[in-house]
């Protein structure tokens, strides 16, 4: 298993900047998971690890070695394709076999390494086959197991699960992870499935139009989320972001927000209540007082009230109207607005919300942040 | 309800059945159109010279006679010489075999490199081979001479080989580019992480899925190169002529009266290689045609 270094990498296609200067580092054995929506350079620079693509400046080391201008082969890396790229003449064994025949291997030492990758990823009855003769599931495992069977320095997978059904992509999703627990292999998976990117990685790096708009681990990204777009990128369904207002309140900074209230069913009258919420670095907004910003608070922090948090210093409980209710089983989501933004709450099924009435919720703020509403930085 | 569909059931297969019968009376004159001058060809072959000249073209022939079908293979005047248009079978299979061979390769290679090994203004070049397409025999005429020339192959067989792969590349490599352009190039991509170079990724994955272009290429260069005349009649010297060439003297010499059962004879016989490959392989043809037009 090797390391990864990429230092300031940067492709350039006439006088589109594709990657703007990439810098991450990862350990051996590290899975790192790069993210983001199409034509954000993730794939480009996938490219540029294995050495299909130049790259127009910078540097990449694999165990420390420079390996900037190695051709692919040269490079010990095995690459996991989306759409799995089998050899369509050769059977699955000849597949599996086909790098390390390249690499001249003997032939006994080859039908052994296929034996073993076979037990392995459970393939050992699909040997014989082509791959046409496979399923989607089956396709995507020989194309593991011939990344594998090579045992190569470091790992490339190009978003390998986005052909599959979505059953089928949560199993492998866990049999990737299961293999990474058990190989301990060096990892980089391309995916704009911000789901996967949360469950396998050991460290994400989230990008955008050819820049790494954060690095970091999963929780890291979830909880504090370096801009904006990384907010809204991760976590399903996305973070609400909510207008409010800084104010001082006697000591504190507090937030105020305005949420809508019909007073009745039958009349149209809104009734605009200004809610203030606590904010758990408040002295950061400090420079931001009478200004607006952007709220950040993921779906779980609004909820029904729950006792055990009652009082507590970052609770607050506010009414607010129900706009839409979709219960999904363990939760129920419940949409309102508030402002003009479209907000997400994550209550709890038994909790009774009716369509066009109001209901009380719980907004939770200890893990609240907050964005410039200009430039999407974090302010806090 | 039941009533009236059980009504006009009837009615409505007999449309269906008078429409397919229009079809079919269609289809078969327009098949009879085509294969009428076949017929005539056939016919007038298995006659004598006398019956020719009394009887009409569709007139049957009395006796199975193939006697002219014996002096056109190996006794009819071609020009100065008469042993028949067996000797220039032979000069065109020698044209033929290597120039298909050398141009089908040469096309397989150029489509591979400009589809799975694009370079910089790989676009370009490809564009320019095509007007290659669409330039006309008797414009390369003159140039064409004074290259042979220049080369020391004038008159020759590989001076006619040569002609043929240089225009037939055009029209290969367009035929391999455009079906490799269907294969994903992740298969490549696969290949050279797997450690293979450019000839091996090309001979062990890209070649052995070719089958059906690699037909459709020998069928229509092998018929474009038998049925050349113009490159064969121009480029050719006395004892490399192709057998379309010889046929044009055999049909152009005549001692007395012409014998139209000895022309038709050698027409068909130098007809009957191309009708072969057609038959054996029609079908290979019909399917690389269409193949990469519609992906999956």
């Amino acid at each position: 298993m090797a390391s990864l270094v990429i230092d300031n990498v940067k492709k350039r296609y006439g006088n589109t900047s594709v990657l703007k200067g990439i810098d991450i580092a990862i350990e051996a054995g590290e899975f790192l998971i790069l993210v983001g929506p199409s034509g954000c350079g993730k794939s480009t620079l996938m490219n540029a690890i294995a050495g299909l693509e130049d790259v127009t400046e910078g540097r990449i080391l694999i165990d420390d070695q420079d390996v900037t201008f190695s051709s692919p082969k040269d490079r010990d890396i095995a690459m996991v394709f989306q759409s799995y790229a089998l050899y369509p003449n050769m059977t699955v064994a000849e597949n599996i076999a086909f790098g390390l025949e390249m690499r001249k291997v003997p032939k006994t030492e080859r039908e052994q390494e296929v034996q073993r990758v076979a037990e392995l990823l459970q393939i050992s009855h699909l040997l014989n086959r082509k791959p046409s003769q496979l399923s989607g599931g089956q396709r995507q495992r020989v194309a593991m197991g011939r990344a594998l069977a090579r045992r190569p320095q470091l790992y490339l997978f190009d978003e390998p699960l986005s052909n599959l059904d979505a059953k089928l992509r949560v199993e492998m999703r866990t049999e990737i992870k299961k293999l990474h627990q058990k190989l301990k292999t060096t990892i980089v998976y391309v995916t704009h499935d911000q789901i996967e990117a949360m469950t396998l990685a050991d460290r994400i790096a989230v990008m955008k139009d050819g820049e790494v708009q954060q690095l970091g681990t999963p929780q890291e990204i979830y909880d504090n989320p370096a801009n904006l777009f990384v907010a809204g990128f991760m976590g399903s369904p996305a973070m609400n972001f909510i207008p409010a207002k800084v104010i001082e309140s006697g000591n504190t900074i507090m937030l105020e927000l305005t949420t809508n209230t019909i007073e009745t069913p039958t009349t149209i009258n809104t009734i605009e209540t200004p809610t203030r919420l606590p904010f758990p670095n408040a002295e950061s907004l400090q420079s931001h007082i009478g200004k607006e910003v952007l709220l950040g608070l993921r779906p779980e922090m609004i909820t029904e009230p729950q006792p055990h948090k009652a009082g507590l210093e970052f609770t607050v409980n506010s009414h607010v109207n129900v706009d839409v209710v979709e219960p999904m089983g363990a939760d129920t989501m419940m949409i309102t607005r508030i402002g003009n933004n479209e907000v997400n709450c994550r209550c709890h099924p038994s909790y009774n919300m009716v369509v066009g009435a109001t209901c009380e919720v719980m907004f939770d703020t200890s893990k609240a942040v907050a964005f410039d509403i200009e430039s999407g930085q974090r302010l806090d | 309800m039941t009533n009236v569909s059980l009504s006009t059931r009837p009615q409505k297969s007999m449309v269906a059945t008078s429409l397919r019968i229009a079809l079919y009376t269609v289809l078969l004159s327009v098949a009879a159109l085509y294969l009428l001058p076949f017929a005539i060809m056939l016919i007038t072959s298995l006659k004598d010279v006398e019956e020719i000249r009394t009887g009409t073209l569709l007139s049957l022939p009395s006796t199975l006679d193939f006697s002219a079908w014996g002096k056109a293979w190996s006794s009819a005047c071609t020009g100065s010489t008469c042993d028949g248009i067996a000797p220039f079978f032979t000069n065109s299979f020698q044209i033929v075999v290597p120039a298909v061979i050398i141009s089908t390769v040469l096309g397989a290679l150029n489509g591979y490199v400009l589809s799975m090994w694009k370079f910089r203004g790989s676009e370009i070049f490809f564009a320019a081979l095509l007007i290659g397409c669409f330039i006309p025999f008797q414009v390369i005429l003159l140039p064409m001479a004074r290259t042979l020339g220049w080369l020391g192959i004038a008159n020759t067989t590989s001076g006619l080989v040569f002609v043929h792969v240089v225009y037939g590349i055009a029209f290969t490599t367009l035929f391999f580019r455009n079906f490799y352009q269907a294969i994903p190039s992740e298969l490549v991509k696969a290949a050279r992480l797997d450690g293979a170079g450019f000839f091996t990724i090309f001979r062990r994955i890209i070649l052995p899925l070719s089958t059906p272009i690699i037909v459709v290429t020998i069928i229509w260069q092998f018929t474009q190169i038998w049925n050349d005349f113009l490159f064969g009649v121009a480029f050719s010297g006395f004892d490399t002529q192709p057998v379309t060439v010889a046929l044009n003297n055999l049909v152009n010499t005549s001692f007395g009266g012409k014998e139209y059962n000895v022309d038709m004879a050698a027409a068909i016989m130098a007809a009957l290689p191309t009708l072969i490959v057609y038959v054996l392989a029609g079908k290979y043809f019909v399917r690389g045609l269409t193949a990469g037009a519609v992906k999956g």
